[in-house]
């Protein structure tokens, strides 16, 4: 039975909390985990992984390159599924590492040979890439695996249908990124901010560049279950762009982003449990994440184009008044010294 | 069940609509694809068209108001939604990237995204009150052609036709603003306004594509019958022939495909999305045009290098010989630096042609001695010019005259002769062949 069944918005969080505390008393085991705490952990973990990728892909301004990944990885899972065997069960960890190596290996090949060799121009060969490998992978699910549900979950995502499974999943995914982005801090941020400094280390951009887009295919491939290909990008963007509003260093950066995606995506599952009790109407918590997450995009623009200045007016107006006004009783003693001498 | 002939897909009652409607969508989209590939902007079909999937759903959500849910689904509050919502999705994109100094990259993308995510939103609403027609919505993800009917076929050949007629009329301004946007200013026509219509033109299409061709999957549409055409011509009109011929092909075989597929693999008709079949088809021409166009293809070109390599080649054979008469084969093979087989080609050409004798020894015919003191002489007067003209200095003029030996033309030999006042000896002084002698 489901606790948090007919509870409204604020309902939901009361028993989160109460829910927290005896799991931290050790009252609650794995089991015993309501589909809504499994969806706000998954979502948490996606979270965590895409931004790790995500902020850097928004600042090497190569966000349309994940949308591109994020259509192809359908055709790597096809592609996956027909090399293993049809593996019902668990989906795992080495498959999925394995999906997205192939995944991003094909769009990035065939995208470099049809710029470099056959000379199409940049914009056309991405757009042409991903669209022929999706068109594949829709046509290698539908003939092959017998599932078209699989080509609709790629877009709605299923956020409902969540497991243990895939919790345990996100989490080696989670795992797996941040060894990776905490290895290559350094040279990622070198890459991102002077590429040109960075080959001039000795440093192998190329490969790093590979890593980052097998990092994005694993990350896409991760959400792929809960929130669709697509709407992962959203994830993938939409913190790092919100967080860019408020921080300009890359660590704060970060930090900001993830607690963005973390709000929004507790937000969103409190807020479909809110819909479904109060108004009895099923709204997709995947899309709802999406809409939380563009509610803090918009709050972002309002702080930075009509708050941040307002504030810095109030606060200069606060603390620089004592500071002036010191300043103008040192002047006139000043002042005064000079009558005297 | 039995394979259909594709005169069946004109006449047959149910395969008729599915068929001829995607040809006209996808001519729509094809001229359009020509406008963003000049502009090189093809990726922002790909946000408009993602842009369009909560218009389509709010266009269901609309109608059934007043519908009954159990019958099929109205064309016109889904393609005025669509149509409404893409817009937006352009406002937005041109808000984030003017106001918001977002690099465009990022505002496509956040902007496909978000819109997705309002679609899936309301989309989930729909499922909870009309599961049909949930079903039906979901068709325009990946484009489902078969469903519909010669009421369809009127629609999108008003529209598409339309779309015809604005190119045909506005091809001058069309024309013009790709070309050359600072003379167009200086003309006086509003480009703010030639660019409006441009994209009033794109929505249009996308909105009319979708049926067929899918949302997700509407940009390649835009991109492959475009990129086809501009292998083939370098002239705007003529592209948007090619273009629109290339996407009423890959419309009318994709849906051919898309039925005859899964009869042809399962022996029985499979719910097989029309979209993808389109666009492997449209993508499988671009291919085929990007590898073997006439002039601007992979072939042509790779036979243009390798067509460059074999003169060079033949041109270093001819002046080693012409130095020494004859020479051993693996006196040849180090000189050029050649492998044992391609050097066997090189001088079977050259037999072929009738420049030289093979035997123990390969040595110059009279024809051949005389191209390789040509080569020789267009060596030499380069050298020469080089020094007397350019004032280079003496040791550093060979290796240019070994490059221009090959690219040099009779007119310019000419040229050089009476500007050399017809030279004799080279700046090492050695002879420079006379013209007779070649």
């Amino acid at each position: 039975m489901n606790p948090y069944w007919g509870h409204h918005f604020f309902g939901f969080f009361a028993i989160l909390i109460s829910r927290i505390w005896q799991g931290l008393h050790g009252q609650l085991t794995w089991e015993d985990l309501a589909t809504d705490e499994i969806q706000i952990l998954v979502l948490l973990l996606i979270a965590a992984s895409s931004v790790l990728v995500g902020v850097f892909l928004v600042l090497r301004k190569m966000t349309m390159l994940a949308n591109s990944l994020s259509h192809t990885v359908l055709l790597g899972i096809v592609i996956t599924f027909l090399l293993v065997g049809q593996t019902q069960g668990a989906p795992d960890l080495k498959l999925l590492i394995l999906a997205s190596l192939i995944t991003s290996l094909l769009t990035a090949f065939a995208t470099t040979w049809l710029q470099r060799s056959l000379r199409l121009q940049e914009d056309a060969s991405v757009g042409l890439v991903f669209t022929t490998l999706f068109a594949l992978g829709i046509i290698g699910v539908t003939l092959f695996l017998r599932n078209a549900h699989l080509g609709i979950e790629t877009i709605m995502g299923n956020v409902d249908a969540l497991h243990l499974k895939d919790l345990l999943l996100t989490f080696y995914l989670f795992l797996f990124n941040a060894c990776i982005t905490l290895v290559f801090y350094q040279r990622y941020a070198l890459m991102t901010f002077d590429l040109t400094l960075g080959r001039n280390f000795g440093m192998p951009t190329l490969w790093l560049n590979h890593l980052l887009m097998i990092q994005t295919a694993a990350t896409a491939i991760g959400a792929f279950r809960a929130l669709g290909a697509f709407l992962f990008l959203a994830f993938l963007v939409l913190p790092p762009l919100t967080a860019r509003f408020f921080t300009y260093r890359l660590k704060s950066l970060i930090f900001v982003s993830y607690l963005i995606g973390a709000a929004s995506s507790i937000l969103a599952v409190a807020l479909s449990r809110h819909t479904l009790s109060v108004y009895h109407t099923p709204f997709s918590t995947s899309g709802l994440t999406t809409l939380t997450l563009a509610l803090f995009f918009f709050i972002g623009i309002l702080y930075r184009y009509v708050l941040k200045s307002r504030l810095l007016c109030v606060l200069t107006v606060l603390f620089k008044r004592r500071h002036l006004s010191l300043r103008v009783r040192y002047r006139s003693v000043l002042s005064k010294k000079e009558q005297e001498l | 069940m039995k394979f259909p002939t594709l005169i069946q897909f004109f006449t047959d009652p149910i395969l008729r609509a599915p068929a001829v409607g995607s040809m006209f969508m996808c001519l729509a989209s094809s001229l359009i694809g020509v406008i963003t590939f000049v502009q090189r902007r093809s990726l922002i079909g790909e946000a408009l068209s993602h842009a369009t999937y909560p218009g389509v759903i709010s266009g269901i959500l609309i109608s059934a108001l007043w519908c009954d849910p159990k019958l099929s689904l109205p064309c016109f509050p889904i393609l005025i939604g669509a149509f409404l919502f893409s817009w937006l999705g352009l406002i937005a994109i041109e808000m984030c990237e003017r106001r918001l100094h977002l690099n465009p990259d990022a505002s496509l993308c956040l902007i496909l995204s978000l819109f997705l995510g309002l679609g899936v939103t309301l989309a989930s609403r729909i499922q909870a009150i009309h599961p049909f027609w949930y079903q039906q919505g979901q068709a325009f993800l990946f484009g489902q052609a078969a469903t519909m009917g010669d009421v369809h076929i009127g629609l999108y050949a008003t529209l598409s036709l339309a779309i015809v007629s604005l190119i045909v009329c506005r091809f001058r301004q069309i024309e013009l603003i790709y070309f050359d946007l600072g003379f167009t200013q200086s003309l006086g026509l509003s480009t703010s306004l030639c660019h409006f219509f441009n994209h009033f033109l794109l929505i249009l299409a996308l909105v009319i594509g979708m049926r067929s061709v899918g949302i997700v999957l509407m940009s390649g549409m835009l991109i492959a019958p475009a990129a086809c055409a501009r292998q083939f011509t370098d002239r705007l009109g003529s592209m948007f022939i090619i273009s629109a011929t290339v996407g009423i092909l890959s419309g009318f075989f994709g849906v051919h495909l898309s039925v005859c597929i899964p009869l042809f693999l399962c022996k029985r008709p499979l719910h097989l999305p029309t979209g993808p079949m389109i666009i492997l088809v449209a993508v499988l021409l671009t291919f085929l045009s990007l590898l073997f166009a006439p002039k601007r293809g992979w072939l042509a070109r790779m036979l243009r290098i390798r067509a460059a390599r074999l003169k060079q080649q033949m041109d270093h054979l001819l002046k080693v010989l012409w130095k020494r008469d004859t020479a051993q084969a693996s006196y040849l093979r180090s000189e050029l630096g050649l492998s044992r087989l391609s050097l066997y080609f090189l001088l079977l050409f050259a037999k072929k042609k009738g420049w030289i004798r093979t035997g123990e020894a390969v040595t110059l015919t009279t024809h051949g001695r005389c191209k390789g003191a040509y080569i020789v002489r267009l060596h030499r007067l380069w050298e020469l010019y080089l020094t007397s003209q350019l004032e280079l200095e003496e040791r550093r003029v060979h290796r240019s005259a070994e490059e221009m030996e090959h690219i040099l033309t009779p007119e310019i030999e000419e040229r050089l002769t009476q500007l050399l006042n017809n030279p004799t000896r080279d700046p090492h002084h050695q002879p420079i062949p006379r013209k007779g002698d070649t």
